[in-house]
């Protein structure tokens, strides 16, 4: 078996998650969910289109950039929006996969960048997306009870808001979080109640452990799967030809 | 034979629109395409109480001019060092109240430049639902059934950093344009400084890649590197060194003070500033 990093781990676990077919946008701070879509493209979803912040439409596979926004993006991407392009990806509803990080993260996937107590965080670009975007994909690269806590000290981005139906209530019509990557589990969200629930915990991360970072009651108690491990053929396409230079590898 | 007016200007020349009080904006997206050599030399020249506005995701541009206290008020969304982590002097300024924050997102932001090129006093949103930033802005207007409205922003004077332009302003971008267009349809006068000076014949030799037409322009000003430590999209890559000492220094006061000597204060120039940093490395 193919040795790999948990970031490794994790941009495979997200991109199994994508669709053929998906328009998908990232946000910054985005190394994860590129590779994740740039690995996708090669997998099992050619037509995928990736749009990163600046506007570069499909840029090349080949190497990574830790900044999303990079110039060097640009050489051997398709296309290069505006931000007027942003504007009208962000009213009309055009766009399936929207990704979000979060300085917290609640049992609803209500997501908070913007404040802490007096922390002031950096805000979010794009709040929009959270509400228009088909689905929403999250993910974090601290799995702690800091990060994922019962409720959002400060509302930037809406998930499933109270649970249940109230993003419907609302006034908004697509479906919200699907999905949430850590470097401990993958987890999902309950039909009903719209709360985020383990589907699997990564290889050598035991329960207890996802148990004792998460800062909310897990709906469905253990034992739960473990996260598929990367294919030898996963990992071949990540490392040959999305991440050549090894950025994922770094940490 | 009547002369065409050139439009190439000196640094201070350019920059003189731009008084204390000013609503400025600053193009470019996070640390990518800034005209920092430009924001450099308006801190030299002591600007304060600037209304400052940046497109939706901002970084060092407004981290500098708000840590050398430059702002008063300021119309933001994002602003970070993306993966080199938080804007400290943001962050700091925010979080003891020496500037007055807008809270802004992409809607209330490129919203609020639309109405301004639509000629309308606010651009219609439908994609605000359920957030904080709906229930606390006071930017935010009520528009109707399930619809809000950005009013319309107007900077006085909007600063653009491009790789290429002409004496007349023709000016090219040659990374992501993102909202620099627009901003330059937005603001009542705007100055763009670049990296290159190119003809007017090279302009009229490929008007396809003209992204910013001359008749927006008031100023041009040839500043090699000008965006250092930021990215010039087409040109040079950022400068992660420099990002990570700035970050270190902004942990403590006598230490940013010292970065500012150094980098800003210390220097009579633009060419002074060149010689103090390493050269960024050109793309091919």
């Amino acid at each position: 078996m193919t040795a790999y990093t948990t970031k490794e781990l994790m941009v495979v676990a997200l991109a199994r998650e994508l669709r053929d077919g998906d328009l998908a946008m990232t946000g910054a701070t985005s190394d994860v969910p590129v590779a994740a879509c740039l690995l996708a493209q090669q997998l099992h979803a050619p037509n995928l289109t990736l749009i990163l912040p600046s506007g570069v439409v499909n840029p090349a596979p080949g190497r990574l950039y830790r900044s999303a926004s990079d110039g060097r993006w640009i050489e051997g991407a398709e296309a290069i929006g505006s931000g007027y392009d942003l504007f009208e990806l962000s009213e009309n509803g055009r766009l399936d996969v929207m990704f979000y990080g979060g300085v917290q993260i609640d049992r609803h996937g209500n997501i908070n960048l913007t404040r802490v107590g007096n922390f002031r965080g950096p805000g979010l670009a794009n709040i929009s997306f959270a509400v228009v975007a088909k689905r929403i994909c999250l993910y974090s690269m601290a799995h702690n009870r800091r990060t994922f806590v019962e409720r959002v000290e400060y509302l930037t981005a809406p998930g499933h808001l109270e649970g249940g139906a109230s993003r419907r209530e609302q006034g908004i019509a697509t479906e919200g979080p699907v999905f949430c990557i850590t470097p401990l589990a993958a987890l999902g969200f309950t039909p009903d109640t719209r709360e985020l629930t383990v589907r699997s915990v990564h290889p050598g991360v035991d329960a207890e452990q996802v148990i004792e970072n998460t800062g909310f009651e897990l709906p469905q108690p253990p034992p739960w799967p473990e996260t598929p491990p990367p294919s030898s053929q996963e990992m071949h396409v990540l490392r040959e030809v999305v991440d050549r230079t090894g950025i994922l590898r770094e940490g | 034979m009547a002369t065409r007016a050139s439009k190439l200007r000196s640094m201070v020349e350019a920059l003189a629109p731009v008084q204390d009080g000013c609503t400025l904006a600053v193009g470019g997206l996070w640390f990518h395409n800034k005209p920092m050599a430009a924001l450099r030399e308006l801190i030299r020249r002591g600007v304060r109480e600037l209304t400052l506005i940046a497109p939706p995701p901002s970084s060092f541009d407004s981290d500098l001019l708000i840590g050398a206290g430059a702002v008063k008020d300021a119309y933001l969304a994002h602003v970070s060092f993306e993966h080199l982590g938080l804007a400290p002097n943001f962050r700091g300024a925010v979080e003891r109240g020496l500037i007055r924050l807008h809270e802004c997102d992409e809607a209330t932001l490129l919203g609020g430049f639309m109405a301004t090129v639509e000629g309308l006093p606010s651009h219609a949103i439908t994609s605000l639902k359920a957030t904080e930033h709906l229930r606390t802005s006071p930017l935010i207007q009520r528009a109707g059934e399930g619809m809000v409205a950005a009013p319309a922003l107007r900077p006085e004077v909007a600063i653009l950093h491009a790789q290429e332009a002409d004496e007349y302003g023709n000016v090219r971008c040659l990374g992501t344009p993102f909202a620099d267009p627009l901003l330059a349809k937005t603001a009542g006068q705007v100055i763009v400084t670049v990296d290159r000076l190119i003809s007017n014949g090279d302009i009229r030799s490929d008007p396809h890649r003209t992204t910013i037409p001359g008749y927006l322009v008031e100023a041009v000003v040839e500043a090699p590197f000008g965006a250092h430590p930021c990215s010039s999209q087409g040109r040079y890559p950022h400068d992660e060194a420099h990002f990570r000492e700035y970050v270190a220094a902004s942990q403590r006061p006598e230490t940013y003070a010292a970065y500012l000597r150094k980098y800003v204060y210390g220097c009579r120039s633009h060419e002074d500033y060149l010689r103090l940093v390493e050269p960024p490395r050109e793309a091919a």
